[in-house]
Order: C-alpha cells, then structure tokens, then sequence
C-alpha cells in the first residue's frame, strides 16, 4: 500500500512556491492517492466495502430494524457458512491463478463424491476418524488429479474438462449407494466436530464454529505458505502470468498446473468432510444442489481479487470476500424475513461481483493491469 | 477474409468472374460438413440401432416425439450459446433467462390468457432484453463473459424467484400445445419444436458461414483485436451475439412450458445452460473461440437427449446419464484436440 505514494501518473507541475509546497501538494493529490488504492488494492477495497455493510446493519440493528440482534454473537455464529466457502474459494485460487483458462466446475461433484467415501469409511467400515480424513483428502485428490492430467498434460480446456468431470463425479455419487444418504450412527455424532467452541475468556465468549479452527485456518494458513513461502508458489504464479516464459525460464508448467489442480481437489475432499458434519449426514448431492458450491467458490475468487487470466491472487483477498459476502447475508437473513431473504442475497451476490469484475475493468485500463 | 464473402453476387456479372468468386468462396470456407459432425452422425446412428435392437419399444413414436421434442429447447439454446463461444464468449445465465421468460409468460396465460402470437413475442422479447444486459455489460464493461455471466445468473434468478413468489403457476392452460409433445404440437407426425428449431438451425448455419456479419463472429473469437484492426465493429457484433441468444432462450422458454404439465415449478431450466454447452462442445465448437459450427450443436443436443433417453428406457438410473455425457464430453473433445495437432505437425 505505502509504495502507491509514488504515483507515475503525470507529476503535477512544478509550481513557484514556497517552502510548504511539497506537502501541500502531497496532501492535494490524498483524494487521488485513496482512489488509486481503493481502485487497484482489492484488499483495502474489500476491507472498506466489509466495514460498510458491518456498520449499516449494526445501525440497523441498532435502530430495531431486524428481527434479531445483530452483533459480535450472532457474527461469529453465521461464520460456519465461511467454512466450505473460503476453502473452495482457495481452491479455486490455485487452479484460476495457474492461468491458460483455469477454472474448476467440478469442486462441488467432488465434494457430493468424497462425501460419500467418507461415509462409506467413517460410517459403514468404521474406520478411525483420522484415517478416513485422510482417505477423504486422498480421493478428494484423485478426482482432482483426473482434471489436472487432463488439463496439464493433454491440453484439455479447463473449462471443458472440468464440466465434464463435474457429469460425471456427481452422477457417481448418486448411484454410487443408490440415491441414499448415509446416516448411520458415528456420522450422526459426527455432528458434535460441527458445533461452536467458546474462545476467549471473560463471562461472555465468543462461540466459534469448530470447523473455523480445524479445517479453515489450517487450509488457508497452508495455501498461504505455499503460494508466498515456496518456490512451488513462485511458479505457479509464474506459469499462470505467461507460461511460455516460465517454460523458457526451466519450470516444468505442466507438473506445476497439475499439481494445482491436485491440491484443489484435496482441499474439496476435506470440505466434504466439513459438510459431512454440517448436516449429520453424507448426502449424495451434498455439493450440486441449487446452483452448487463452484459456482460460488468462483464469484467469491474473483470478488476476492483473483484475475479470471490467472497468475494474480491473494490469500487475504478471498478471505476477505468471504466474510464480506457471509455478513452480508447474514444481514440481509435478519433484514428481509422468511423465503424472500435467501432469494435478496442472489441479488446482493450478482451485484457485488458485477461490481468489483466492472470496477477491475476501470482499474486496469486507468492504472494498468495490478494486483 | 472478408473480400470473397463481401463481394455482391450479382446477377449482371458476367460468367468468369461468377466462376472465379465461387472458386474463391470453395477456397475460403471449409468444406460444410466437419470430420467431427460426420463422426458425431455415426455415432447417434449407432447408439438409436443399438438402443433399437435392445428396447424395441426405442424406434416407436411413444419414444421418439418427447425425445425431439425434449432436445429442442436445448438445441435451440446451443445455437445461440454457438455464436457466442465461436465469439470466444459463454453465457452461463441462460438457466436464469428461461427461468423469468417462463414465469412471466405462464403468469399472464394464467392471468389474462393472452394468445400464442403474444406469449412467443413477450417470452422472446423479454429474452432479448436480458440478453442485451449481458451483451452491453460484456462488451462495453470489457469483463470476461464467464464473471459477467455468472452475476447476472444471479439477477435473473432472483428475477425469477421473486416472480415466482414462494410458488409454482397453476392451472397453465393449453395456449403453447402446439410447442408441445401431444397431438396439436405435430404435423405429419413431427413435432412442431422440433421442426422450428430446424428452421432456425438452417438460418443461423446460412448466417454464420455465408454473411459478413457471421464471418465477423469467427473473426473476433480468432483474435478480437485483429479484427477491430479489420474494420470489424467487435462491441456491436458482440452484443448481438449475447441479444440472440436472449431471444433464442426466450422461444425455447416457451418450448419448455409446452413440454411440461400444467404446472411450472421455480426450478424450471435449472441446468440447461451446463446441458446447451454440452451440446456445443459436442459439436466440435471450440470453447476458446474461432471455430465451430450450427449443425455440430443440433447433433450434439440430439446425441445428448439420445443418451438420456437411452438410459431411461434401458431401466437405469437416469443419473447414469450424466456420466456418459460427461464421457461423451471428453471423447469429442479430446478427437478434436487429437486432429488439431496432427494438422499441426503434417
């Protein structure tokens, strides 16, 4: 942010003044500089949208408009709708950044799949709860792994690929135990990995959902790491920003998307998990119902600053798109009652992301192409 | 590219130059029917013998007529949808589109009983509109069409779902039975749909192959900006991609309708789009834009409904269906990649 304090924008003409000149005109061009950083940092954009909607429904609320309160209780509650969405968001991170057109349609039929494998270990096998995990992770990784072959090595369109993938893993799941879900008794008390934890301490805590401090943070910490601490993550932003160079430059690109779309995989087979939980159930449409969990996991990429090109992305940015759109249908649920609320927030979700695709538009043109 | 194409035919040319100009058209177009279509009529004639000789109640007009008749809304939507990739576009909003031109149009047969010239003008109509919101907001916005598209599939559904207001439209009355799969919907024993949609299939294969405005589609999804250097008004030609998918979507709405019972439920069109872009991709056209024709889309929409009709009437799971389309997907796609590269290297 602070490096935006040297604009290359044309300099403002050298004026005949005194002394105080330089920070007058510095604190001239403010207005300017704050445009520039909301137009071109997604992040401080999405933190000043995220402010916003927080304050409006806190006044709101404030003022009895809602039906319920709406404060730091009923916040950290709504959180465990985050849960699957910031980790598909991640996913699709790494497989959109890994650029040439990379997108994954398929995260949700592999999460309806994977439920149901980890239905069949956890609850009809007995298996420990760790080693089904694992196997949930691994085969969320061979789904993963059949689109990153494909895409990487024979040069399938992603978007292709990963619709047809999506036929065909969600059709799986569903005659895979013949429409039936499982609920048998160790996925029931499953439930209980689902339930809030109180944290911090005073009478009143705050109640977590677990699954933030489980599955959520350990993901987004581990994308993290391996987007910003590894040379891993220096080449998949590399292939995604221009694959030929980075081919050139000695990187293997196509173990590289590959892996990508390996990893997204893994994290959708950790999400089932987490939804296994959430509904007490494995469902085998648990991913595709109404319009699915990729479609989604992609608005909130692309709200959250990552470029459709590929080869620029944040951690932070999806994070913060999340709870942008979690709070705000959260307020929206209180503002708008009954069935008209669910139908306001597809509104407030096509808004938001028309929005922020259009303003990125505005800012690559003004400012060239930016982070 | 152009020249050939832009050159007035003529009836006072003399018979040289009529010659030369077609010589010239053979040269610059390629041949009218694909390896990928003739390969793509081999195998749906393959899979109705097989399914022939395996259920014989398969080649009886029971099964038949809802086949065609259940293909073409999706046919109809992928020939738009086949203009707007051959444009390197998508459009993943058409769910939405069919969903509020359904709504709206069965609302006012139920409400006014309005006549079929009116509902077919307001369902296309409407489309239109909500197609010139994702036309303008595509090409003047200048935002991937995939981002656009799936924003705007959330206005249109929340449209939609307001319209709807909580409950399905009853009591439809009969208006749209000449869409439809009974007796009024045939002529000599062929769906009416079907038969529109052939109509229009016929049109748009005529309009992208033989007109300026057509080559000008595979001109911008070759290379957008070459073709703005050609002269090519890439915005305009553009938005009318997206304004004729709008109204294509808002026929087979009505189509849909015709198909159905009296009753319309709020998850009406849910999946077409996935469906329609099946069908294109099937087709041979290429998603990234360039290439891609008419006839391949309507082959690939009937291979699709052959194989869920199949499916069906084998006694499986209908979801098995899924699975073979997604196989199907991954065949024709990878056929097309295969001959890319082997003309490549020849």
């Amino acid at each position: 942010m602070s490096t935006a304090v040297s604009p290359e924008a044309p300099a403002p003409a050298p004026r005949p003044d005194d002394g105080s000149a330089p920070s007058e005109s510095r604190l001239r061009q403010l207005p300017a500089l704050l445009l520039r950083g909301l137009l071109t940092q997604r992040i401080v954009l999405l933190l000043v949208l995220l402010a916003a909607v927080v304050v409006t429904f806190l006044t709101l609320s404030a003022r009895n408009y809602l039906s319920a309160p709406y404060d730091a209780g009923y916040l950290s509650v709504t959180l465990i709708s985050a849960v699957p969405l910031v980790m598909l968001g991640l996913a699709e991170l790494l497989v959109i950044t890994s650029g040439r057109g990379g997108i994954d349609l398929s995260v949700g039929a592999i999460v309806s799949l994977t439920s149901m494998v980890f239905g069949f270990a956890y609850g009809e096998w007995g298996w420990p709860l760790w080693s089904a995990i694992v196997l949930a992770a691994a085969f969320g990784g061979l789904c993963g792994a059949v689109n990153g072959f494909l895409i990487a090595y024979i040069g399938y369109p992603a978007l292709i690929t990963t619709l047809a993938t999506y036929y065909a893993f969600s059709s799986l799941a569903i005659v895979i135990n013949d429409q039936q879900p499982i609920s048998t008794r160790p996925i029931q008390e499953f439930f209980s990995a689902a339930r809030s934890v109180p944290v911090g301490g005073g009478e009143d805590p705050l109640q977590i959902p677990l699954g933030i401090l489980t599955f959520l943070l350990p993901t987004a910490v581990v994308v993290w790491l391996l987007l910003n601490r590894t040379t891993y993550g220096r080449r998949l932003y590399a292939i995604g920003t221009n694959d030929v160079a980075a081919e050139w430059t000695g990187i293997d690109v196509r173990r590289t998307r590959f892996t990508a779309y390996v990893a997204a995989g893994v994290i959708s087979g950790l999400v089932a998990v987490v939804t296994v939980a959430q509904f007490a159930s494995a469902r085998p449409d648990a991913g595709v119902t109404g319009s699915g969990m990729a479609l989604p996991a992609i608005t909130i990429a692309v709200l959250g600053g990552v470029a459709i090109t590929g080869g620029i992305g944040r951690v932070a940015g999806v994070v913060l798109a999340t709870l942008l759109v979690v709070w705000l249908n959260a307020g929206i649920l209180l503002a708008v009652p009954g069935n008209a609320g669910s139908q306001y927030q597809l509104l407030a979700l096509g808004v938001v992301l028309i929005a922020a695709a259009l303003l990125n538009g505005l800012a690559n043109r003004r400012y060239g192409r930016t982070g | 590219m152009s020249s050939s194409t832009l050159t007035p035919p003529g009836g006072a040319a003399p018979a040289g130059q009529e010659a030369h100009t077609a010589r010239e058209r053979g040269r610059v177009l390629p041949f009218p029917v694909t390896g990928q279509e003739i390969v793509l009529l081999v195998v749906v004639a393959a899979l109705w013998v097989a399914l022939a000789l395996a259920t014989p109640a398969f080649l009886t007009r029971g099964s038949i007529v809802p086949l065609l008749v259940a293909m073409a809304p999706v046919a109809l939507i992928g020939i738009g949808m086949t203009v707007v990739i051959i444009t390197g576009g998508i459009d993943v909003s058409v769910a939405g589109i069919v969903m509020v031109c359904a709504v709206v149009v069965a609302r006012a047969m139920v409400g006014s009983g309005i006549s079929l010239p009116v509902a077919v003008v307001l369902s296309v109509a409407i489309g239109g509109v909500l197609g010139l919101v994702n036309g303008v907001l595509i090409a003047y916005g200048r935002v991937h069409a995939i981002i656009i598209t799936f924003g705007t599939a959330n206005l249109f559904e929340f449209l939609g779902l307001r319209l709807f207001g909580g409950t399905t439209v009853d009591n439809i009355p009969g208006t749209l039975a000449f869409f439809g799969r009974g007796e009024a919907g045939r002529t000599l024993g062929i769906p009416h749909s079907f038969l529109i949609m052939l109509l229009i299939a016929a049109a748009a294969w005529y309009y992208l192959r033989h007109t300026p405005g057509g080559r000008h589609m595979y001109a911008i999804g070759g290379d957008a900006d070459a073709a703005r250097l050609a002269g090519v008004k890439v915005q305009r030609r553009v938005v009318s991609a997206y304004v004729l998918t709008g109204l294509l979507t808002g026929l087979a709405a009505c189509f849909v309708i015709a198909r159905g019972t009296s009753t319309l439920a709020p998850n009406v069109g849910a999946g077409i789009e996935l469906a329609a872009i099946a069908a294109v991709v099937i087709g041979g056209t290429s998603i990234m834009g360039g290439r891609g024709s008419v006839l391949g889309t309507v082959l690939g929409a009937l291979l699709v409904q052959t194989v869920t009709s199949g499916v069906t009437q084998l006694g499986w799971r209908s979801q098995l269906s899924a699975l073979f389309i997604g196989i199907f997907i991954l065949i024709a796609v990878g056929a097309d990649l295969l001959r890319q590269r082997t003309r490549r290297t020849t």
